[in-house]
Order: C-alpha cells, then structure tokens, then sequence
C-alpha cells in the first residue's frame, strides 16, 4: 500500500504545518481570499471600508469646526457623524458575525482534513499491515510494538508509521527552522561589520544535513 | 434690521405657532428645553391660545420644580384644576417621584409589615431606571385618559429629563413584558410552593399582581403607539440664542427622531430687541451675540416653525401678561423702530 503510507505522512505534513503556523494565521489568510473573490462578503467588505474612509474624512471635518461659530455646519456635520457611525456599527456587527461563521466553517474543514484524517485512519486500516518486516531480523518484542495494536505480527502498523512520520516530520522542520535562522542570522552580521566573515552559511548547513540523515 | 430677520423665512414655515392650532387632530403636546429658557411660559402661552380653539384643554407639569402655580398665581395639586378665569383650561402638578410611593404603599397597606416578597418587589421596582416616572405617568394617563381632554400639554422637566421620560415607554414595555413571560413560565411552580391561592406572604395575590403589571404593559404600550403618532403628538422645542441652549435643542430634536416622535415647532425665547441708536452697551453687545445663533437657527431648521419671542420688561406672571404673551405665539413680535 504505498499510496496509504504517503498519505500518512502527507497528514502528518500538513498536521505540523497547521501546528506551527496557527489556525487562527490560517483562518485570517482563507478569510482574506474569500474576500478577494467576487462574494457578498467581499462586497459588503468593500462597502465597510468605503464607508470608514468617508466617516474618518467627517470627523475630520467635524473637528475642524468650530461649534460655536458655525454652528448650523457643525450640527449638520454632527448628524452625517452620528448617521454614518450608526451605519458603520451595523455594518461591522454583521461583518464580524460572517467572519465568525467563516471561521467557524474553516475550522471545522481544516480540522477534518487534518486531525480528523490522522484519527479516523488508524481506525479503518488499523488491521493492515503498512508493509512487512524482513522476517528473523527483530525480536519478538520489537515486531509486537511495531504491529500495535491489531496489524498481524511481523508487520508495520499504521500507528507506528504515523508516529516515525510525526517524528521525522519534527526533526526535518527543526533542521529547516535552524537553516533559515542561521541564514537570517549571517545575512545581519554581514551587514554590521565588514570584519565579519563572509562564508558563514555553510557549516549551519552541514549541520542540519547530518541532523537529516540521522532523521 | 431686526425686522428683516423676522420676516425671513415667510415662504412656507412661518415663524408661528398656528400650525399647531390648525392641526386639530393634535392630542398630546409636549413642551421642552434647557432649563430656565421659559418653558413654563411657554406652555401656558400655547395652552391660553389652544383654549381659544378648542373644546377642552389641560396643561400639566411634570417638572419637580413646580412652576405653574407661580405662572397663574394660582395653586394647583395632583387634581385637574380649572385656570381662573378660564372655562375650559384645566392644569394640573404631578410629581414623579411622590407617585410610586404612593402606589406601592397602596398596594402593601392589607398588611402593616412590609416584609418579605412585598419588600423585594419594591427594592425590584426602585432598581429600574426610571421606573418611578413612567409609573406616575402610567397613572396620570390613566386619569387622563378617563377625564375628556381634548388637547393635554405637558410642560416637561429640564431636558436630559424630558428624554428620558419619553423613553419609558418602551423600556418599561421591554422590562415587563420579560418579567409577563416569567411569570406565566414559572407561575405554576410558584404557585405549588405558596399553595392554590398564590398568596404572597404580605397577604398580595401572585396573580392579581401579575395581572395588575400587564395592565400597566398595555397603557403603556398603547400610550407608546400614541406618542408615536405624528397626527396625535408633537414636541414644541424652547430655547434661547445662546451656544448651550442650542447645542441640547439639536441634541434634543435628534433624540427625538430616534424615538419616532414629531417635531417641528422651535420657539426662541427672550430675544433682545433694543431699540434704534439705544447706546445700552449689554443690550447691543447681547443682540449681536443673538443675531448669530438665530442665524445659524434659520440656516440648521429650515423645516421648522421657527417662533421668536422678545425678552420682556416685566415677569410674564398673571392671566393678562400670559394672554399678551401668548399672542406673540400667533402674531410675530414686531420691535419698536
């Protein structure tokens, strides 16, 4: 079942994705798509902000009136300020309460892709064998882990396959986090002084190589 | 040049009162403002000129600090009084405060102690807002409505009162129409605990009570859909050409749009008028002044009936000054040149 294995680890890709970048960074960035397409949302979105702009440009105005010497404008402009704050208000309530419901949605596809996949999997194909051990190779108490809890002995479960994914997946994502801090971090010493050395990615990387294989 | 000014906006709304006499269809009339701009002579004006046209009239005063008895020079109580030297111009003094204690120590006085479920209910009605004055309202609409008026004035405490008078109606409509719904949800459980009769341990009656505040729901929302009504209600706004008094009266009128209730009367009190080459320094610097604003009126309410009213010599006090008084509402003042 190669297709099964890859579509483990895939699960548990996208599982530490989600971990590490934060659903609510995720929500925000569907929710700022959504909005780029042609929706209602979008359109009342775009309706908010047209209205915030020209509120702003109100109350400007408003203040730099004097309520005492112009006092009809001033009132006029009061009740515009006072009309288009309640719009405003409105307007907001039922932006946040799609939002809401946008994220709410999302949540629960995201979640259902992801945790929900990595749980329901186990489940179903919990008595198949990922793939075999070379028989003779284990003891008998290494294979019975390997197999737990239902695979036949002699076997891969899908819960240990899971959990060397989950483990790999960690160990390469911390490799990549230090690669990318150690490359930031030259990229800033290079800047500063000029004495600092100019080749100094290289041993961050060979770092993280042998942190690979060993992975 | 004040002459230019009072003849200004001639075309459509002129700057009398006589729409609100024309509009016979008219039965509540409530006369509001700042306090210390005339209220009081206000509504006494508008009620001897609405006694003129009409069947029956009644003014009543609805602020603490009682006025009209000190307009008329004439005492008057909690009951309808007929104005001296009047036939069919009645006025009345209700206190808000002063009623609710009445009514519920009305409602307690079977039993001498106040203890118990009674003694909550009182502390639960002192705990709304503004409860005590839409409960003497409810009661002065009741007497009201039994008594035949044709037309009721209410001359109506200091603004920010006057506000939130008009809006117990639905505040109260809101509160007891929660508290109907409780009781008729947990009314049977209450009345397993206090037995079939329902009877409260101060000797009051579950159900009669709870009858009693859904009558009170009805007045008032029936009083609500009246106030409502721009053929039955109109706010006739007083002020005086000063900053503050203008800023509440545009506050005042936008509040009012929120509540649904009609506007389009504006009377701007004590105006000064000195006369041509006066050399009184207060008096010219103060016209200015007023100039100002009632230009700034003029352009802020074009949609209104704007009336302006000279500042007087005497204290407007006495049927003879009232009745001279009043008939600037109908006529526009004219300054001497």
């Amino acid at each position: 079942m190669p297709s099964l294995l890859l579509v483990v680890l895939l699960v548990e890709v996208a599982v530490h994705f989600v971990n590490t970048i934060g659903a609510a960074t995720i929500n925000n960035i569907l929710w700022n798509i959504y909005l780029a397409l042609p929706t209602e949302a979008a359109k009342q979105a775009a309706e908010k902000n047209k209205l915030q702009k020209d509120y702003l440009a109100i109350r400007r105005d408003l203040n730099a009136t004097s309520s005492q010497d112009q006092f009809a404008k001033w009132a006029k402009l009061r009740r515009q300020h006072d009309k288009q704050l309640e719009q405003l208000e409105k307007l907001k309530a039922s932006h946040d309460a799609s939002k809401a419901k946008f994220d709410r949605t999302a949540g629960i596809i995201r979640w259902s892709a992801t945790s929900g996949v990595k749980f329901v999997l186990p489940w179903i194909y919990g008595t198949e064998p990922m793939f075999w051990l070379p028989s003779g190779w284990f003891p008998y108490y290494v294979e019975w882990i390997l197999s737990f809890p239902r695979a036949p002995l002699g076997s891969i479960s899908i819960v240990s396959w899971q959990t060397a994914c989950a483990g790999a997946v960690l160990l390469f994502s911390d490799a990549i986090r230090q690669v990318i801090l150690s490359a930031l971090e030259a990229k800033s010493a290079r800047k500063q002084p000029v004495t600092a050395t100019p080749k100094k990615e290289p041993t961050p990387v060979s770092t993280a190589e042998k942190s690979e294989k060993k992975s | 040049m004040s002459a230019a000014v009072l003849s200004a906006d001639d075309d459509v709304f002129e700057p009398t009162l006589q729409s609100i006499l024309d509009q016979k269809t008219l039965r509540w009339i409530f006369v509001g403002g700042k306090g210390g701009v005339g209220k009081t002579t206000t509504s006494c004006s508008l009620a001897i000129q609405l006694a003129k046209v009409r069947r029956s009239v009644l003014l009543i005063s609805t602020d603490p600090a009682h006025n009209l008895s000190d307009a008329f020079s004439q005492k008057f109580g909690k009951e309808a009084r007929l104005v001296d030297g009047f036939t069919n111009l009645s006025a009345m003094e209700i206190d808000p405060n002063g009623s609710i204690q009445d009514l519920l120590a009305g409602q307690g006085e079977e039993s001498d102690a106040m203890g118990g479920m009674g003694g909550m209910m009182q502390d639960l009605a002192f705990a709304i807002p503004g409860i005590d004055e839409a409960m003497s309202f409810a009661e002065v609409l009741k007497q009201v409505k039994s008594l035949s008026y044709e037309v009721i004035i209410f001359d109506t405490a200091p603004t920010g009162h006057t506000l939130r008078f008009l809006q117990f109606p639905s505040v109260l409509e809101k509160a007891l129409a929660k508290v109907s719904q409780l009781s008729s949800q947990y009314g049977p459980l209450l009345n397993g605990f206090l037995g079939s009769g329902g009877q409260l341990p101060n000797g009051q009656n579950l159900n009669e009570m709870m009858e009693k505040l859904e009558g009170l729901r009805q007045t008032i929302s029936e009083v609500n859909a009246q106030f409502k009504d721009e053929n039955l209600t109109t706010f006739v706004c007083v002020c005086i050409a000063e900053f503050l008094s203008l800023y509440e009266t545009e506050r005042m009128i936008q509040e009012l749009g929120g509540y649904g209730i009609d506007t389009h009367c504006i009377v701007v009190n004590q105006l000064l008028f000195p006369r041509q080459g006066s050399n009184c320094e207060q008096c010219n610097a103060r016209r200015k002044m007023q100039k100002k604003y009632l230009d700034q009126i003029e352009e802020l309410y074009d949609e209104f009936n704007v009336v302006r009213m000279p500042l007087l010599t005497e204290e407007v006090r006495g049927k003879e000054r009232l009745e001279k008084f009043s008939d600037m509402l109908i006529h526009p003042y004219t300054p001497p040149e």
